[in-house]
């Protein structure tokens, strides 16, 4: 009896580790190929010209959304539950990517154009309406704002781009007016303030926000022939001086009206402002990519992602990071706009590897050629069609006007 | 005669641990369990991942537990089932390769 179990006991033992080899085996020869069921051509996602297929599919899901009003609460109602940021910000890289769109597809301008006014007069209408602690975070009212009146430079620097990226794709007159003057509340706030720095909550300024704000007085610039370059250029020098990460040398992502940083880099906020640093300062632009990407981009057999802090800053998990994924510190917020990072500064490799990712890990939905990622929301799917899309508007700006 | 396919199946849930034949029924009972998560709609819930509610009827916590499941199902279809049925064919091949030496 005691034989007999032994035989048996001995005979399961080397069946399980033959098992356990051939499952080791099957495992080396898998996890270094997964990726390539889902790496396709940089060219689905960005292109130089018209509409990549990738661009194409999340717009008419964007586009429906401003067309079907049930939908459209649907899922505003759920982001707004966790962050009322969003529904700015989703409008905001909505607005954004259908004028470069309507500059890439000029034949579908009208229908761009629809939309995009749609969105800019319920942005406005409803920030007049409701003021503007309907697109901030609650713990905006916890304490006043330094600076009075109250206002935010995350409300006004987003319409403020919006209303000039519309009248890049075609004028308006009435957003001239109402751009001059988002403008000149801006200005006004900067010139104010010695740093250059201004609330987007209270005493508490975000370099996103300044960067995106700084885009727009750009675009201003550039459509109306006002010049505010010696403003930008401080700017960017006291960036350089004041708000660089003392190990990274990256941006900050938020200091308060003293300039003392309130956090370090974060990858929810570089990509975006190396983009928007394009227009401001070509070299520095460069400059935060490429660190950016040394200090926050990492490819893991053949998937890429962003870290959302560099390794010399650590920071608990917020509403802009998302879940970071433990080990790898990966996180969904700042991989969404790394692809922005990649696409403005033609980084195809990282571009073909987070769309890979994206693929794999943001379950991809497209239904009647309307494509949705179930693991972002409205305005993670935003920021990725902008990032298919984006280069047109800042090229033409960058180009002089003939006037 | 043709066994019917009620048959094979019960045989092939009483294949030995670690057998080829394992290896299959495994991958084919995850497969079927992503199939159930995926019919019951619990892809939508992975918004969890961008700290999003799935749905705005069940809490927070229910929305997230359901997304990941959804998460674990489908990362075993994605890396464990490739796996186990390419370990299957190994440990196949190796057995036909001892009885025939």
């Amino acid at each position: 009896m005691t034989a007999m179990g032994d035989d048996w006991m001995n005979a399961l033992l080397k069946r399980v580790c033959i098992g356990v080899v051939a499952l080791f085996a099957a495992a080396a020869i898998w996890l270094p190929c997964v990726h390539l069921v889902f790496t396709g051509s940089p060219a689905n996602f960005h292109r130089p010209e018209g509409l990549s297929p990738k661009a194409r599919q999340l717009a008419a899901r964007h586009l429906a959304l401003w067309t079907e009003p049930d939908l459209k609460r649907g899922e505003l109602d759920r982001m707004r539950a966790s962050n009322a940021e969003w529904d700015s910000m989703g409008r905001s890289f909505l607005v954004w990517s259908l004028a470069n769109m309507g500059l890439r597809e000029p034949a579908s301008k009208a229908a761009y154009l629809k939309v995009i006014d749609q969105i800019i007069d319920e942005t406005v209408r409803l920030e007049a309406q409701e003021g503007i602690y309907f697109f901030l975070m609650p713990y905006a009212k916890a304490q006043p704002y330094v600076t009075q009146p109250a206002r935010s430079l995350f409300v006004d620097g987003e319409i403020a781009l919006m209303l000039a990226c519309r009248r890049v794709l075609e004028e308006k007159p009435e957003y001239q007016r109402a751009l001059a003057e988002r403008v000149r509340l801006i200005v006004g706030r900067l010139e104010r303030s010695r740093l250059f720095a201004v609330e987007s909550y209270p005493d508490e300024c975000w370099t996103f926000d300044h960067a995106v704000a700084h885009a727009a007085i750009r675009l201003a610039d550039y459509l109306d022939g006002t010049d505010h370059s010696a403003l930008l250029r401080q700017w960017v020098s006291i960036a350089k001086e004041k708000l660089l990460h003392r190990q990274s040398s990256l941006l900050v992502s938020s200091f308060n009206l003293d300039g003392a940083p309130l956090d370090g880099p974060e990858g929810s906020t570089i990509w975006m402002v190396a983009h928007c640093l394009q227009l401001l300062d070509e070299d520095f632009a460069r400059d935060q990519y490429e660190r950016a990407r040394r200090e926050l981009g990492r490819t893991l057999c053949g998937f890429s992602f962003a870290r959302e802090w560099p390794a010399s800053w650590r920071s608990p998990m917020d509403i802009d990071s998302g879940p970071v994924i433990p080990v790898l510190g990966a996180s969904a917020g700042a991989s969404g706009m790394a692809f922005i990072g990649a696409a403005a500064f033609h980084d195809d490799s990282f571009l073909r590897s987070l769309a890979a990712s994206l693929e794999f890990a943001a379950f991809p939905s497209c239904q009647d050629g309307r494509l949705k990622y179930c693991a972002s929301n409205q305005v993670g799917d935003a920021a990725l069609l902008y990032a298919t899309v984006l280069g047109p508007i800042w090229e033409k700006v960058k180009t002089p006007r003939k006037l | 005669m043709k066994r019917s396919l009620f048959r094979r199946c019960v045989d092939l849930c009483r294949a030995q641990f670690c057998s080829p034949k394992d290896f299959v029924v495994r991958a084919a009972l995850l497969v079927v369990l992503f199939v159930i998560a995926h019919v019951a709609g619990l892809r939508e819930y992975t918004s969890f991942l961008s700290g999003t509610a799935g749905s705005l009827e069940v809490s927070w916590r229910w929305g997230a537990f359901l997304g990941l499941c959804y998460l674990a199902l489908y990362l075993a279809v994605v890396i464990l089932v490739p796996i186990l049925l390419l370990a299957a064919t190994l440990l196949a091949g190796w057995e036909h390769f001892r009885a025939k030496c």
